[in-house]
């Protein structure tokens, strides 16, 4: 659906973008991450035609952004952070003009979208009277008017309450499973994204550093969690015995190469520590993804 | 779908209040004119000056006279500033919104946002002149007789009697020309609206074209480079007022103020195509 090809975006001296290939398929629910400033919402922009790639092709639909703009987003829907429109409007007329862009779009598609993102009622009332929610809605219901194959998500949850972060993942789910859409979310809510996406690319400074199946960077073993009245002692042991190779916050441990958690207990039990417990913890995609990211280089002036 | 949108740019230009500030200052400033013209020694003056001239003062201190008197200045100074607001405004202040962006994700071209957007322009500065003229004339015949149209003008040397068939007339006529001359106010502001710059900014800078242009046409040193400068050309509104009607002069400045529009409209277009559009 989506296809990035060796892409590289240059701002002035500025690399924004670096080499970035990347594949969604149809039917997936595809997560973007990245730390602000890692190329995320330029990587979207020119999957638009909004940012032009200094270097290599994207395709969407299957057909070239840059050259063939048009046929490429005709059924491509799009919600940014923060959604603008035209406030001293009504919603219906925003999504009227909105719409004309597309296609020509009847009264009746306009009031089933509005319906279907639960708007109806409020539709024509000025958008600025609606609240946070309220326009998070009205943006997917621009988004869905063109009947797209394809949604593009960026931010999404960026400025609603917690209540609405969860309506907003709700309705992300329900787009997959009723309309089967694919969809491309780009988002810093590491549990948005590890509940709805099927697939992860990670962008760090601008570079693709992961690309792979959620569910596999859950089953990677993560680290081992070891509750003991004397922690340092019993890691100082564990250590000198290369069972583990580290361990933190009073908690966690890292077994070595080939090491397992019966021989640590048997370890420690054999050196009379008491162990209240020691068990493998599952790796989040948060665990993951900080382990990915090296923090942006400090500024200097 | 062409028509569609347009419509829509329509709604949204006529939607925002500020849309409204020219129409709202015209008639801010045509009642102050009228009240000082009804009310000054201005009345008497121009009597004078008529009957100076062989003419009744009875027969051309008109609707028509007072209605074009007080267009000069505001054909000169005002509905520049209020169209390069507009001009402005028009893709710059969709950029700041970040409304362009929502745009911009649709399949619609550049190019062809451009230029509904720039149409839409067109029939916002075609409007504003009809208004501007229509009440002129209106407010000016509330305090003054329907008699003969006085056209003076010393800078453009004209001075010009009509009855007041013929000065309706040629007042309706002149007003494709005060559009034509909005129009290419317009573009030029519409260029600098297509740069990523901020929607003030692109006002300011056709504003500054303008008075640029303006400044060194009356520098004496560029007299005979007159043909070069717009505001040169914004004269040919009351170039019909001068018998015998320059038309070929006339003709060369609509013809140079359209090459204007266009090639302001087209640098616009082709920056706007190059730009990366970002939140």
């Amino acid at each position: 659906m989506i296809s990035l090809h060796q892409v590289q975006k240059k701002f002035g001296a500025r690399l924004a973008v670096a080499d970035l290939t990347l594949t969604v398929p149809r039917g997936e629910v595809f997560g973007l991450l990245g730390h602000n400033g890692a190329g995320k919402s330029t990587a979207i922009g020119m999957m638009l035609g909004q940012v032009w790639p200094t270097r290599g092709t994207v395709q969407v639909c299957g057909h070239d952004v840059t050259t063939h703009r048009a046929r490429a987003l005709h059924k491509v829907g799009a919600i940014f952070e923060a959604p603008a429109f035209y406030d001293y409007l009504s919603g219906w007329r925003n999504l009227e003009i909105l719409s004309h862009y597309s296609a020509p779009t009847t009264a009746a598609r306009i009031r089933e979208v509005v319906a279907w993102v639960g708007l109806t009622g409020r539709e024509h009332s000025k958008v600025k009277t609606y609240s946070h929610g309220m326009r998070a809605r009205l943006a997917l219901a621009q988004a869905l008017l063109p009947q797209p194959d394809l949604l593009i998500l960026d931010e999404p949850g960026n400025g609603l309450d917690p209540e609405g972060i969860a309506e907003m993942r709700r309705t992300i789910a329900r787009l997959h499973r009723e309309l089967g859409l694919t969809i491309l979310l780009s988002s810093h809510q590491l549990a948005e994204v590890e509940q709805l996406c099927t697939r992860i690319a990670v962008l760090n400074q601008g570079r693709k550093v992961f690309e792979g199946l959620v569910a596999d960077v859950k089953a990677e073993r993560g680290r081992v969690q070891l509750r003991t009245p004397d922690f340092a002692a019993a890691t100082a042991l564990l250590r000198e015995r290369g069972v583990i190779t580290d361990a933190v916050d009073g908690k966690f441990i890292t077994l070595g190469e080939g090491r397992t958690i019966a021989e640590a207990t048997q370890l420690l039990v054999g050196a009379n520590f008491a162990v209240d417990g020691i068990w493998q913890q599952d790796q989040t995609l948060e665990d993951f993804y900080l382990s990915l990211i090296k923090p942006p280089p400090a500024e200097t002036n | 779908m062409f028509f569609a949108q347009l419509k829509n740019e329509l709604w949204k230009l006529f939607g925002k209040k500020r849309t409204y500030i020219g129409f709202g200052a015209f008639l801010l400033v045509q009642t102050l004119m009228l009240l000082m013209f009804k009310f000054t020694r201005w009345e008497s003056e121009f009597e004078k000056l008529l009957a100076g001239n062989g003419y009744l003062a009875a027969d051309y201190i008109s609707a028509l006279t007072v209605a074009l008197l007080m267009l000069m200045p505001q054909v000169l100074l005002l509905l520049p500033l209020y169209v390069a607001l507009v001009g402005g405004d028009l893709v710059a202040k969709e950029a700041e919104d970040g409304t362009l962006r929502m745009i911009l994700s649709r399949p619609i071209s550049r190019f062809r946002l451009l230029l509904v957007k720039w149409l839409a322009g067109v029939v916002f500065s075609a409007l504003l002149v009809v208004v501007l003229n229509a009440v002129a004339l209106g407010f000016a015949r509330l305090l003054f007789p329907w008699q003969g149209l006085f056209v003076f003008a010393p800078i453009h040397q004209i001075f010009q009697v009509f009855s007041p068939g013929a000065g309706l007339a040629l007042y309706a006529f002149s007003s494709l020309f005060i559009v034509a001359n909005a129009i290419a106010q317009l573009s030029v502001a519409f260029m600098f609206s297509c740069f990523n710059i901020k929607p003030a900014a692109a006002t300011i800078l056709s504003l500054s074209y303008l008075f640029m242009n303006m400044v060194l046409e009356n520098i004496p040193f560029f007299s005979s480079y007159k043909n070069w400068f717009i505001t040169h050309h914004f004269d040919s509104w009351l170039q019909v007022f001068t018998s015998p009607t320059p038309w070929a002069q006339i003709f060369q400045s609509e013809i140079t103020l359209f090459a204007i529009s266009a090639t302001a409209f087209l640098i616009g277009a082709v920056v706007f195509q190059m730009r990366d559009i970002k939140s």
